[in-house]
């Protein structure tokens, strides 16, 4: 298991390679010129020049990744070309704003979500099972950022109780994490609503109502292990997500977060600064998916024996679909 | 009375699907004293597994609708009984064998875990004692103390079966119903797993219900024998007077389909047509679509049970109720 | 009756089962009504309105009124006629939505059974190409690209288009995947069935159910991520009338006017929850077994 974990962490460095080139030179093969974005229109040959020499704009392609990405192994992330700060020290004193709409969120989003697919499941086809039905339906429907202008307008400018923008208290916290949050509970609930539902029907939970155990004791220990495994997969595709989310949920509270700033860093084509972005966003999504390929071993001892079993692993069957 | 495990009268089961009513069991009777064996033969979709579930109250309760004239288990009628005391019924004197070892257990938890849970469930033992037991249980099957800690995957079919045997027997069981418990196995497997459930079944002096299609296994393991067809018990009685004597054109069919040494016929007697669409009522014998010697009184009227050589035998064949000509079946179906 | 009529037949009454399911499904019914009358709505607009006088001429005098009866939801920033724009800008979102998925399908389609059926070299360069792709938040991906090149409808679309390929193809692979090693498969290769003609003629039909029904669910996540980016200045550009861009003008203004941030938005959510439900329908037409 351990070597798993460690091939896997292994793996994840020539992704990180992969993107960067793929990112840098898309942000440098692009049309538009910083040096132009930056200075303005108005700015003489010699000035851009100037710009463009100090930050190496100068130098043909292959120098300039390589550059980077030497400044990267020792942990320099380059500067800003419209700040003139260092990359690594503005997400620093941002990414602490964007870590806890995600995290908030993920905790929302695995709490609710499971909690409500298992109490639908239990009520299937009751009332309480179609109004939930419906109420996930329409939620998931909604696009985040028209959820945070909706409860905006409602619980902000309509009625007054919640403040409609910033990200400084608890109460400034709550909305973000609403919205953030709100697109992976509807996939997680119905996502856990189907998978109980199918384990359900199981003949081995028939063996263990035959075995005459109690019915709560049934779902908490046989029948919600089993379904598990779908909803460890879409819990990790929306916690990795709801990285991506909060860029959108960032513009729409203002909140003072990475995402806002790497859009901020796009419209100017800041090229180390969006790249530091899209590879801190990478290497979050990675170590998501190693933390779920944990969990699935944890849950089901069949993949876990495939982890330890071969060198080189190939994802049994079973998870390829429950992923797709 | 008192001294009979189960007492069955008239049990019918109907589904309840978007597309109609499907009549699975019509009207069931079963009786089962004490260390008795009854064989349930039929063929796949004859409601043996539908009744099996009914008795012991695991049918759908959104679909399925059970109704009897009277269910005793040891006297006490169990569809009065609330679903908490039923619960403590099942696992304890009531188990069930499945069919199919491959998905009976959890793939999920350990061995150990799901055996041990039935004592946990039962008899309120600590976690440390359940697992002392259980241990027991499944060296009572031959499976070793080092392998109880292992899931389900790593087991082999043989190796599940057995411990769905260990499940089935933790408590010692007054009933045992086994659902075709050696169908998913290799042959060489079947006699070991049907012999370690005789053995068993007589140490702990449980009453079985054998399900199964195989008139072999019924030979080995049973004392009484019914025959299902269509939901309906068309013929019951021993072991004996079914094998030595069967009256019923079906299970005269049945017999013959069977591969013998001794027989030279060169092509096996073959029952034509199917199991008739369990979402029709039929007015008539449910068999008479396929019965050669079925006359017009067949299609029309219901035959009711008729005692054949003393009271144990019953036949559900207007041939014996005097209704149509008497046919001698056995001798037809030999010279066909 | 020879091979081929029985063939036909029981095909037939495969197709009527679907299709019995599928009329029989409430929930598929309203979707596809739903999803009927947006599309009536939006694409019959063209047909009574003027682009140049009633979807982008400002009329500052009448700006942000309320719903009233020549605005029936209302009045913009500017002056412009909200309902006009809602429909105009649904034409240009469900088109482009669409296309996108048509795209993401298309290559999804062909990269995934080419991985699933080859194997080895192949699916392994392909399978390493989409992690990649895949390591980005797909939101952040969107965003980047969309950033980067100029923002035309014909971009926007690559760009959707592009982001959504990875999902699309482990579907197809997966279905395929599981259809390769079924016992009938085999029976074809046996006989000599080629290569092409066993994707074609025997795995493709089998693994077309699931992915049509992620597809209808897809082609609503394309619109949402059509209006996301226009909410964030990087999609479809004023003058031009969108859901999201109308949404973020709202957004300036949502202290005065409620109108502006509501209708389009419920005009989305309409769109994306008629798409759920056909794709909920059919997939409980074509898997009757996952009905629940």
């Amino acid at each position: 298991m351990y070597r798993y974990i460690v091939q896997r962490l292994i793996m994840i460095i020539p992704i990180l390679i992969l993107v960067s080139i793929a990112i840098f030179l898309l942000l440098s093969l692009s049309p538009n010129d910083p040096a132009v974005l930056i200075l303005g229109a108005n700015a003489s040959d010699l000035e851009l020049d100037m710009f463009r020499a100090q930050h190496g704009l100068d130098k043909p392609l292959h120098v300039q990744y390589l550059n980077y990405m030497l400044g990267l192994l020792h942990g320099d992330m380059g500067e800003s070309y419209s700040t003139m700060q260092d990359v690594s020290y503005m997400i620093k004193i941002r990414i602490g704003n964007t870590m806890i709409l995600c995290a908030g969120a993920c905790v929302l989003i695995t709490i609710l979500g499971v909690l409500l697919g298992v109490s639908m499941a239990l009520r299937q086809n009751s009332i309480y099972d179609n109004i939930a039905r419906v109420c996930v339906l329409i939620f998931s429907a909604m696009p985040q950022f028209w959820l945070g202008m909706m409860l905006i307008l409602l619980l902000a400018v309509q009625w007054g109780i919640l403040p409609p923008q910033g990200f400084s208290t608890i109460r400034h916290m709550i909305l973000p994490w609403i919205c953030t949050a709100m697109g992976g509970i509807t996939v997680v609930s119905r996502t856990t609503r189907s998978s109980m539902l199918e384990v359900v029907h199981q003949d081995y939970i028939r063996t263990a109502r035959a075995k005459g155990l109690k019915e709560g004791y049934i779902v908490r220990k046989h029948a919600l292990k089993n379904s598990l495994l779908p909803i460890i997969t879409v819990l990790g595709r929306y916690v990795g997500a709801s990285f991506g989310g909060a860029v959108v949920i960032e513009n729409v509270f203002q909140i003072n977060g990475i995402g806002n700033m790497m859009v901020t860093g796009l419209r100017q084509k800041d090229i180390p600064l969006v790249m530091g972005c899209v590879m801190i966003s990478a290497l979050l999504i990675a170590i998501v998916n190693l933390l779920t390929d944990i969990a699935y071993a944890y849950v089901d001892p069949r993949i876990k024996s495939q982890y330890e079993g071969k060198k080189k692993k190939k994802k049994s069957k079973a998870k390829e679909v429950s992923e797709a | 009375m008192s001294d009979k495990v189960l007492d069955v009268k008239n049990l019918t089961v109907r589904f309840e699907t978007d597309r109609g009513t499907v009549y699975a069991v019509n009207g069931v009777d079963i009786s089962l004293e004490a260390g008795e064996t009854l064989g349930l033969v039929g063929e796949t979709g004859a409601g043996k597994t539908t009744t099996a579930l009914a008795l012991l109250r695991l049918l759908d309760k959104s679909t399925a609708r059970v109704e009897s004239e009277a269910m005793l288990y040891c006297g006490e009628e169990m569809s009065e009984m609330s679903e908490d005391q039923m619960r403590k019924i099942r696992g304890r004197d009531m188990t069930m064998i499945f069919q199919d070892p491959m998905t009976a257990l959890n793939p999920v938890i350990r061995i150990i875990d799901q055996i041990s849970e039935i004592f946990r469930a039962h008899h309120n033992m600590s976690r440390h004692d359940a697992e002392e037991e259980a241990l027991k249980t499944l060296e009572m099957v031959r499976i070793p103390r080092e392998r109880a800690y292992e899931y389900p995957h790593q087991f082999s079919g043989g190796m599940k079966q057995r411990v769905i045997i260990a499940m089935a027997l933790a408590c010692s069981p007054k009933l045992l119903i086994s659902d075709e418990p050696t169908t998913a196995l290799d042959v060489t497997i079947q006699a070991q797993v049907l012999k370690l459930i005789k053995e068993l079944q007589t140490n702990l002096n449980t009453s079985m219900i054998m399900i199964t299609h195989d008139f072999g296994i019924v030979a080995e393991t049973c004392d009484k024998v019914a025959v299902m067809y269509a939901g309906e018990i068309i013929e019951s009685g021993s072991l004996e007077s079914i094998f030595n004597n069967a009256s019923h054109p079906y299970t005269v069919g049945l017999f013959h389909a069977v591969p013998s040494l001794t027989s030279n016929k060169e092509f096996l007697y073959q029952i034509d047509g199917l199991m008739p669409d369990p979402m029709i009522v039929h007015e008539g014998c449910s068999f008479a679509d396929r019965c050669k010697y079925a006359k017009e009184a067949c299609f029309n009227k219901r035959p009711e049970n008729t005692c054949l050589n003393g009271k144990e035998h019953l036949v559900k064949c207007h041939i014996y109720s005097k209704d149509i000509p008497y046919v001698d079946v056995r001798k037809e179906v030999e010279n066909a | 009756m020879n091979r081929r009529e029985k063939k036909a037949l029981i095909a037939r009454s495969n197709k009527l089962e679907i299709w019995y399911r599928l009329r029989h499904n409430t929930s598929a019914i309203v979707g596809f009504v739903l999803f009927a009358i947006i599309l009536l709505a939006c694409f019959t607009a063209p047909l009574y309105l003027d682009y140049e006088t009633d979807i982008i001429q400002i009329d500052a005098a009448n700006k942000l009124q309320g719903p009233s009866k020549e605005h029936i939801f209302g009045t913009d920033e500017v002056g412009r006629d909200v309902l006009n724009r809602i429909l105009w800008g649904g034409k240009t979102s469900i088109t482009m939505g669409l296309l996108a998925l048509g795209l993401a399908f298309l290559v999804g389609t062909i990269l995934g059974t080419i991985a699933a059926y080859f194997g080895g070299v192949v699916d392994m360069i392909i399978m390493r190409l989409i992690d990649v792709v895949m390591a980005v938040p797909i939101l952040i991906l969107m965003i980047t690209l969309a950033g980067v090149v100029p923002p035309t409808n014909v971009n926007l679309v690559l760009i959707i288009g592009v982001a959504l390929v990875p999902q699309e193809l482990r579907l197809v692979r997966a279905q395929v995947l599981q259809l390769i090693d079924k016992e009938y498969i085999e029976a074809v290769k046996i006989q000599g069935g080629s290569g092409f003609r066993i994707i074609v003629m025997h795995i493709l039909p089998n693994a077309i159910g699931p992915i049509i029904t992620t597809a209808m669910i897809d082609i609503a996540s394309a619109i949402t991520t059509i209006s996301t980016l226009s909410f964030m200045g990087l999609g479809v550009q004023p003058p031009d009338p969108e859901w999201g861009s109308m949404l973020a003008n709202g957004k300036l203004v949502i202290r005065d006017a409620w109108n502006i941030s509501t209708f389009p938005g419920i005009a989305l959510l309409l769109t994306v929850i008629a798409l759920t439900l056909i794709g909920d329908g059919l997939r409980d037409a074509l898997d009757p077994r996952m009905r629940r």
